[in-house]
């Protein structure tokens, strides 16, 4: 039978810890992610998962080196928080990843500079190594979070994940979310079996012991990691197209969902929230006689590559929209698409939006303005100069 | 509170591998020989960032170096989910990540009473770098970054009694411990491995290269350090049951224990005397505690 309930972004967010059954969670509460760290104290202090440990702990990074010791003994661990306290935690995350913790982190987006969201949070983590998706409502995220534990302990990949959403819009909005039953999730997701851990029954199997890596390549640990980022592409394609086939929710490849991109001159992109509204403004130029599809990039790290180079054989012009800059380099997902494409024969024009830094709300007319000036831009066969400001 | 251990008690397996890559005289070396004696094989050992003293043959990891207490909590909680609390986490970190980059988070991880042994090999300064000023230096002492000349005297500030910060919390046990004093050390190790909560053992462990002596004397200094009072070795159950366990009918002058160290020598009479009173008066303190078994400070 399945479950509905009205929720917000946060709730949604604490019940797929609970599907997922999640052994260890330490958070530190920071606005807008507080209400998860809220839902989590209530749902150790109701008993209804037996085993749960949940710290409140003193701060981000402390959260992050928790969730880090608790996955190498082999606990499915989860934390979460946003904004600044992502950036608390920028250290120990470099550390989680390197040493292969394959754990799951709700980071509801908060601007390094502004208490309001956009995406400066996570993009500012990008050298940590974990896998970085982004999500748009809170359906997505309860599910996600429950993929994420999928895609990170797949062998292949073993990296802990991050799972972007937007604070406030998403984290306090209340919506209707389908809760899958426990059983299916626990068949979709059996208990976390790391192949290695610390605790010590197979001595020769122990990591750790002794001097740790002090000798051969040091690049070595490097190669292996870059493997399991780049792995994940695969992963998270299968992981998805598996989910949709038990749930009948289908996000695209996983990497980007496509909105009437077929048929269409142009696409734009969008991530998180904001791909809501790129979404109506799609329907509202396909009806004024504008072909405008709509890519949304769902995860940015891996990037996705492949999706980009057959996307780009189809369309005059690409605009990509960014929530988030980094000054004097520019949007980053602007960047990576540009980067992609050098690989490919096709080279349509690339413009570069920037807008909702900040919390700055992003219109349904925005979008439109935005369609409507990749189409110009496709038909001048360039663009201006990026940043184009939204 | 522990309890007297004799020679023939002190088992004869190693807890670490040999040989280690430690300094001649390395007192943190011996330290982690002791303890790892008494630990037994099922432990899950934490550094952060510290001298390579001995390798553990136990599974070890090593977290960032604010990491201490949340590494040991990561630890504890996992092994409490996964119904594994057979195993003990202990770590055993240096002063510079007990008295300072890790004091808050082990302050958080006592104040939640985590379910952790926390051993501080203590030579009072970072001494794998090179020997930087720690919340672990002494007063006066000359440190790389405490240096002496026309406008400082060597480090400006009392080492921090971090046993009495811990008690402030309330754990359910913390000692001090020397090198020299092993089968004290270890009866305090065999104690505090089987206590539920959050252990805190603090052991003096002398840096013949840090601390400029010959390195054939590390026990000598360890001992007079005791013996004058400047590291009296005491238990504190439940943050304030009190037990002295070392107490000479007279300390030893400080000068004993300051001499042979090059980063004292440029103190003048009248900065030992100040060390000398400041040593004679937290020794009262203790004693008095000893005397109504509870701390009444």
């Amino acid at each position: 039978m399945v479950d509905y309930e009205v929720m917000v972004g946060n709730k949604a967010c604490a019940v797929a810890c609970k599907l997922a059954r999640v052994n260890v969670a330490a958070a530190f509460p920071i606005t807008p992610q507080t209400s998860i760290t809220e839902y989590l104290s209530e749902l150790y202090a109701s008993g209804e998962m037996p085993g749960f440990e949940f710290v409140n702990c003193e701060g981000e990074l402390p959260a992050q080196v928790i969730v880090n010791n608790a996955a190498l003994v082999g606990a499915r661990a989860f934390t979460c928080t946003a904004g600044p306290g992502l950036q608390y935690m920028h250290h120990p995350m470099a550390s989680t990843a390197g040493g292969r913790c394959p754990l799951v982190m709700a980071v509801v987006h908060r601007g390094i500079k502004s208490m309001q969201p956009d995406h400066s949070d996570l993009m500012s983590q990008q050298w940590t190594g974990w896998i970085h998706l982004y999500v748009e409502n809170a359906q997505e995220i309860l599910d996600t979070i429950i993929m994420g534990y999928k895609i990170g302990e797949d062998a292949r990949v073993r990296l802990p994940v991050a799972v972007g959403y937007d604070g406030y819009v998403l984290s306090y909005t209340a919506e209707p979310v389908e809760i899958p039953p426990q059983e299916m999730v626990d068949k979709f997701l059996p208990p976390y079996k790391p192949p290695r851990s610390l605790i010590y029954d197979d001595p020769e199997a122990s990591i750790g012991r002794g001097g740790g890596f002090r000798s051969g390549d040091p690049n070595y640990a490097w190669m292996m990691h870059n493997e399991g980022a780049l792995n994940a592409e695969e992963v998270i394609k299968e992981v998805f197209a598996e989910w949709a086939k038990l749930t009948g929710r289908k996000y695209g490849t996983g990497m980007v969902e496509e909105y009437k991109t077929e048929g269409a001159d142009v696409v734009i992109t969008a991530m998180g929230t904001v791909a809501g509204s790129a979404a109506a403004a799609i329907d509202k130029l396909w009806k004024d006689g504008k072909k405008v599809g709509l890519v949304k990039i769902r995860s940015f790290l891996p990037f996705p590559r492949a999706d980009f180079q057959r996307i780009a054989k189809n369309v005059q012009a690409i605009g990509v929209f960014d929530r988030s800059l980094q000054p004097g380099m520019g949007g980053p997902s602007y960047r990576e698409i540009k980067n992609t494409l050098y690989d490919s024969n096709v080279h349509p024009v690339v413009a570069g939006f920037v807008g909702g830094l900040s919390g700055k709300e992003v219109t349904v007319k925005n979008f439109v303005d935005l369609g409507e000036k990749t189409l110009e831009y496709a038909k001048a066969k360039k663009a201006d100069a990026h940043p184009i400001w939204v | 509170m522990s309890e007297r251990m004799t020679r023939a008690q002190v088992p004869l397996e190693e807890g670490i591998i040999f040989p280690g890559s430690t300094c001649q005289g390395c007192g943190a070396a011996m330290a982690a020989r002791l303890t790892f004696k008494v630990m037994g094989p099922n432990v899950i050992r934490h550094g952060i960032p510290c001298c390579p003293d001995q390798s553990s043959k136990s599974p070890s990891t090593g977290s960032v170096f604010e990491g201490a207490g949340p590494s040991l909590t990561g630890t504890s909680r996992a092994l409490k989910a996964l119904g594994r609390t057979d195993i003990k986490a202990v770590g055993f970190f240096g002063d510079g990540g007990v008295y300072d980059i890790s004091f808050g988070g082990l302050m958080a991880a006592a104040q939640r009473n985590e379910n952790a042994l926390v051993i501080c090999k203590d030579n009072e300064a970072y001494m794998n770098t090179g020997g930087q000023h720690s919340g672990g230096t002494p007063k006066y002492a000359e440190t790389t970054t405490d240096q002496v000349g026309p406008n400082s005297r060597g480090n400006k500030f009392h080492k921090i009694r971090a046993a009495f910060a811990f008690a402030a919390l309330g754990v359910p046990y913390i000692a001090t411990a020397s090198v020299a004093f092993p089968e004290d050390l270890m009866a305090k190790v065999k104690y505090a491995k089987d206590i539920e909560g959050f252990r805190v053992i603090l052991i003096q462990t002398p840096c013949p290269v840090g601390w400029r002596f010959d390195p054939a004397k590390t026990i000598e200094v360890a001992r007079s350090a005791v013996q004058s009072g400047m590291w009296p070795l005491y238990e504190i159950e439940n943050g304030s049951t009190f037990k002295l366990n070392y107490k000479p009918k007279e300390l030893k002058p400080i000068t004993e224990y300051l001499k042979p160290q090059a980063r004292f020598r440029h103190m003048t009479e009248t900065e030992i005397n100040e060390m000398q009173t400041y040593t004679n008066q937290r020794w009262e303190e203790v004693l008095r505690a000893d005397e109504a078994k509870r701390l009444t400070f």
